[in-house]
């Protein structure tokens, strides 16, 4: 069960998202800019952005303790090990024997905690809102996600996240079930909250609260900060290109199978951040308040699959 | 010396220190010290005690008595010992903590406090390991009462008040179970576990005497819909007190739970297992909704208690479900999570009382509104009490989060191979449990974040300093404990599992293999918390790398010295409050709450439009105190007000009293 070869992918997955991270959230502004008819900063704006800030000296508030300064690595670790147990490439976790769907799910709150733990911690009120944003949405997303996996868990018969892509793309589980597609469809909005894109901006908008949590972030801490959401970001949408769209995967370990399978990976990456740039600038930003109708509707979609699971067609 | 001596040593020591620290009460710090040596030295020999049961076999002390169906037997088995070294193993810290603590109580009758402490320790050992049901209920009732003397130690009208509450519910329970003991004597003619055991009893009559057992001792750990109680007590006892009650004593309510619901019981109908699993997930749901909302940081972490029972019972209650389907593998897994969970539950919860009891004996408050900052003045305190939060919110690779991932995984268990009715609430189960996952990060993120980050927000803060080293030391053994308890969760799993498997004669599950736990089948799922936790250090070194690539030599950082506001002077007032905090989730979920908001206007104005003095009073109160609570305590007061008629204080009418009772029971004994 020790394969040193699934290992190296799951490294070689965290190094994909870590690398290309900034190109997506760089791709999601050029796309936002192009509906607006603006011409829009450059594709690697990013890169540039965080090299830049990389050399800035650190404005730290003097109440601020090693909480505060610890958070950026914290939520860069964690979705790293995100991102090396999804199986993006392979019809396997590449870290399976490290943890299941659990785990992950448990590491997205791992994350959340420690931005509202640094939130807190730098004193700024903005910081605060933000942060008690954060976590309320935190409560309404967690459940819907986890309903969703838990049935396509009981689908597959294992939490592992690896086992349950190979069911999906080995047609064990039945693409026809509207139990999936309902799923699919919760899931999709649930993730789509847990990017924090345009209708759900509420933790970090930057037009009302001062980007929430990174308000009082400058210099490298804001880079990695930055880096770490932009790579969350990443990482939740492979999520669920993983589980809903494993296809193209490759079922072995062999490079030239593997190799493609990431190429390919990438270009449904591609794809999906486009669809999801046309809903996001299509929307405007809801009150904190009518977020939990949004996610008591992904909560009503997943339970509907769910009695689709029971009589199983 | 054997387990059965050092057991008796460290029982010995308890009362021994007791009575000690009683008849030096007058002397202050001397009666602490005696108090804190004799308990922390009796926990070691407990430790040593439990340590020799799970490595080797248990033991049983047939003591000859006096009346004849009740025998004094100890019966220590796995169970027994493992009950013993959670027990132990809390007191120990607890008994560190109290070197430094108790001065707080050092004018206020040490000595009692002292005796009430080591006796309430040395009633719970017993609780857990005696074998005969009239002693069993004889030592819960000291733990109860010695517990009741503690809540009221205060004794102010806060304190008497939740102390009568405590006393209430307690013994409402106790007299439920009372009953099934009894119930178990007409039926066996003994009171001894070992022939409760094997009691013939028809199905009828085991669900009567489950449900007595079940509803009695849930009233005790605090299960909705009788945990009113908890959060009144275990917020207004002495923090050390309060860390024990918490941490242990509501343990052995589930210990009871365990003992007679499967042990003595046996399988029984699908329905008890699920009625558990149902109290169970409640418990927990709302334990934490209320949690959230509170100003008052020991209360916070009341409410969460009654979360996490509620999480020990969903694992009991899979592995109720287990026997009464007949599976094996979901007993183990169902009541090795449980016990996982209690075990890391005393630890953290203790933990975090503790560290509540030092911001209190710095700061002198409990109120989170007036709290703040203290990590600058007390750094090891807050890191520890951060420990702690990170744990309960079950943060990977810690240890709350390696117990949740079994109670999960024996729900997804039961989902697959229960019957209809499993398939259809262990999803909605795994989702409530997510949710109050969620919930717990955001109160425990609120409950660090409002008390130790940010600005002073009184002069408690200001004033306070590090708590001293015993303090620091104990709560620095738990803070450990949280730690080597998730990572070692490979060496643990399968330990607890073996309690398990002798307990109920199943055969032990597979857990662990090398680094890994898994549940029973490695297909299903695995978990590596050292692996984890190894990834997690491995993966700093891309950041790290990035910083020495890019980062800037030598332009270092500097401290700006309030955060920015918008050009505006900052004040502390800006920061957000513990009410503001938990707003969006009041409105959430209001139907959970009985939520009154006053704003009062004192109708002095500036001018025709502005108030000057304006008063917003915002009450959350639990509903259930309210609609069970108050209706009990109504009762009983009824009940007494019935009695005193007979009381007249009159000499004559009670010697016609005793003549009467003489007089009918000559006629019952006659006829």
């Amino acid at each position: 069960m020790f394969d040193a070869r699934l290992f190296l992918i799951g490294f070689l997955q965290a190094l994909f998202v870590l690398l290309l991270a900034p190109f997506f959230a760089g791709l999601a502004r050029v796309l936002r800019a192009k509906m607006h008819s603006r011409k829009g900063p450059p594709l690697f704006q990013y890169y540039y952005d965080i090299v830049k800030l990389m050399k800035r000296q650190e404005v730290r508030p003097a109440q601020a303790t090693w909480v505060f300064r610890a958070t950026p690595y914290m939520i860069m670790v964690s979705v790293l090990l995100i991102a090396a147990l999804i199986p993006m490439w392979v019809l396997q976790s590449p870290f399976g024997v490290v943890g299941d769907m659990i785990l992950v799910i448990y590491l997205f709150a791992m994350v959340r905690f420690f931005l509202a733990m640094s939130g807190f911690d730098s004193g700024s009120g903005f910081a605060q809102i933000g942060v008690a944003r954060e976590l309320a949405l935190g409560v309404l997303v967690e459940p819907a996600i986890m309903l969703v996996l838990f049935i396509i868990a009981l689908f597959a018969g294992s939490t592992n996240l690896g086992t349950m892509s190979q069911m999906i793309a080995l047609g064990k589980v039945s693409y026809t079930s509207p139990a999936i597609w309902l799923g699919m469809a919760a899931f999709a909005v649930a993730s789509f909250i847990e990017t924090g894109k345009l209708p759900f901006d509420l933790a970090e908008a930057e037009q009302e609260v001062q980007e929430g949590p990174l308000t009082e972030y400058s210099g490298p801490g804001l880079a990695l900060l930055k880096w770490g959401i932009f790579a969350k970001q990443v990482v939740v949408l492979s999520l669920f290109l993983a589980i809903f769209f494993p296809f193209g995967s490759a079922a072995t370990l062999g490079l030239p199978g593997v190799l493609g399978a990431a190429v390919l990976f990438f270009l449904k990456l591609f794809c999906l951040y486009v669809i999801v740039a046309v809903i996001e600038n299509s929307m405007a930003r809801l009150t904190l308040f009518r977020a939990p109708h949004i996610t008591w509707v992904a909560l009503g979609i997943a339970l509907l699959s769910f009695v689709f699971y029971l009589v199983q067609i | 010396m054997g387990a059965q001596d050092l057991l008796l040593l460290a029982v010995f020591l308890y009362v021994a220190g007791a009575v000690a620290a009683l008849i030096f009460n007058n002397s202050g710090r001397f009666a602490n010290c005696i108090t804190s040596l004799s308990a922390f030295a009796a926990s070691l020999a407990g430790i040593a005690s439990a340590l020799l049961v799970l490595t080797g076999s248990g033991f049983r002390l047939d003591a000859p008595g006096w009346i004849p169906f009740t025998r004094f037997t100890m019966e220590v088995d796995q169970l027994s010992a493992f009950m013993v070294l959670v027990i132990s193993f809390l007191a120990a810290a607890v008994s560190l903590y109290s070197f430094s603590y108790l001065e707080e109580y050092s004018r206020k009758n040490p000595g009692v406090l002292g005796f009430l402490i080591n006796l309430f320790i040395a009633s719970m050992i017993l609780v857990v390991t005696v074998g005969n049901g009239f002693y069993f209920l004889i030592f819960w009732e000291i733990m109860t009462l010695v517990s009741y003397f503690l809540v009221i130690y205060e004794q102010d009208r806060e304190a008497l008040r939740a102390g009568f509450l405590y006393f209430l519910v307690a013994h409402a329970g106790a007299v439920l179970i009372m009953l099934s003991f009894i119930l178990f004597f007409i039926i066996t003619g003994s009171f001894d576990f070992a022939v409760f055991r094997t009691a013939k009893l028809t199905p009828v009559l085991s669900s009567v005497l489950f449900v007595l057992a079940f509803v009695g001792f849930s009233a005790k750990a605090g299960a909705v819909p009788l945990h009113f109680w908890l959060p009144e007590a275990h917020s207004v006892a002495p923090s050390n007190v309060s860390s024990l009650l918490s941490g242990v004593m509501i343990k052995t309510a589930i210990y009871g739970i365990i003992r007679v619901c499967m042990d003595f019981l046996g399988a029984g109908g699908w329905w008890w297992g699920f009625l558990v699993l149902v109290v169970g997930i409640i418990s927990a749901v709302l334990g934490m909704v209320y949690a959230l909302t509170q100003h008052d940081l020991k209360r916070l972490l009341a409410f969460s208690s009654i979360e996490n029972i509620g999480i020990i019972l969903m694992g009991v209650g899979a592995g109720m479900l287990g026997l009464a389907l007949n599976k094996p593998l979901l007993v183990g897994l169902g009541l090795m999570a449980g016990l996982y969970h209690l075990l890391n539950h005393a630890t953290f919860k203790g933990l975090l009382f503790l560290g509540a009891g030092s911001v209190i004996y710095r700061a002198h408050t409990r109120n989170l509104e007036e709290l703040g900052g203290l990590a600058k003045v007390m750094p090891v305190t807050a890191f520890i009490f951060l420990v702690g939060a990170t744990s309960i919110a079950a943060i990977p690779p810690l240890n709350g989060f390696v117990s949740k991932w079994f109670i999960y995984q024996s729900l997804f268990t039961l989902g697959m191979s229960g019957g209809f009715a499993d398939k259809v609430f262990m999803p909605l189960f795994a989702m409530l449990l997510a949710m109050t996952g969620a919930l717990t990060a955001m109160c425990f993120v609120k409950a660090y974040g409002v008390t130790f980050t940010g600005p002073f927000r009184s002069e408690h803060g200001e004033k306070a300093r590090e708590a001293p080293f015993p303090m620091l030391l104990g709560k620095a053994i738990l803070g450990l404990g949280c730690v080597v308890f998730g990572l070692g969760a490979p060496l643990i799993a399968p330990r607890i599992m073996s309690v398990v498997a002798s307990l109920l004669n199943t055969g032990a599950v597979p857990v662990s293999a090398a680094l890994t736990v898994f549940p029973g089948d490695v297909g299903q799922a695995a978990l590596s918390t050292p692996l984890i936790a190894l990834l997690l250090i491995g993966f700093l070194v891309l950041p790290l790398l990035l910083l020495v690539l890019y980062g800037g030599a030598g332009v270092g950082s500097r401290l700006d010295p309030t955060p920015w506001a918008c050009g505006y002077k900052y004040i502390p007032q800006m920061t957000y409050s513990s009410h503001a905090f938990a707003q969006p989730l009041q409105i959430i979920f209001r139907p959970l709450y009985l939520f009154s908001a006053t704003l009062k206007e004192f109708g002095a104005t500036a001018g025709a439009y502005f108030s000057t003095r304006v008063a917003y009073l915002v009450q959350v109160e639990d509903m259930w105190e309210k609609f069970i609570g108050k209706p009990l305590a109504r009762g009983v007061q009824g009940l007494g007000r019935l009695v005193q008629l007979l009381q007249l204080g009159n000499v004559r009418l009670y010697c016609t009293y005793i003549i009467i009772t003489l007089v009918i029971l000559l006629a019952a004994v006659r006829f």
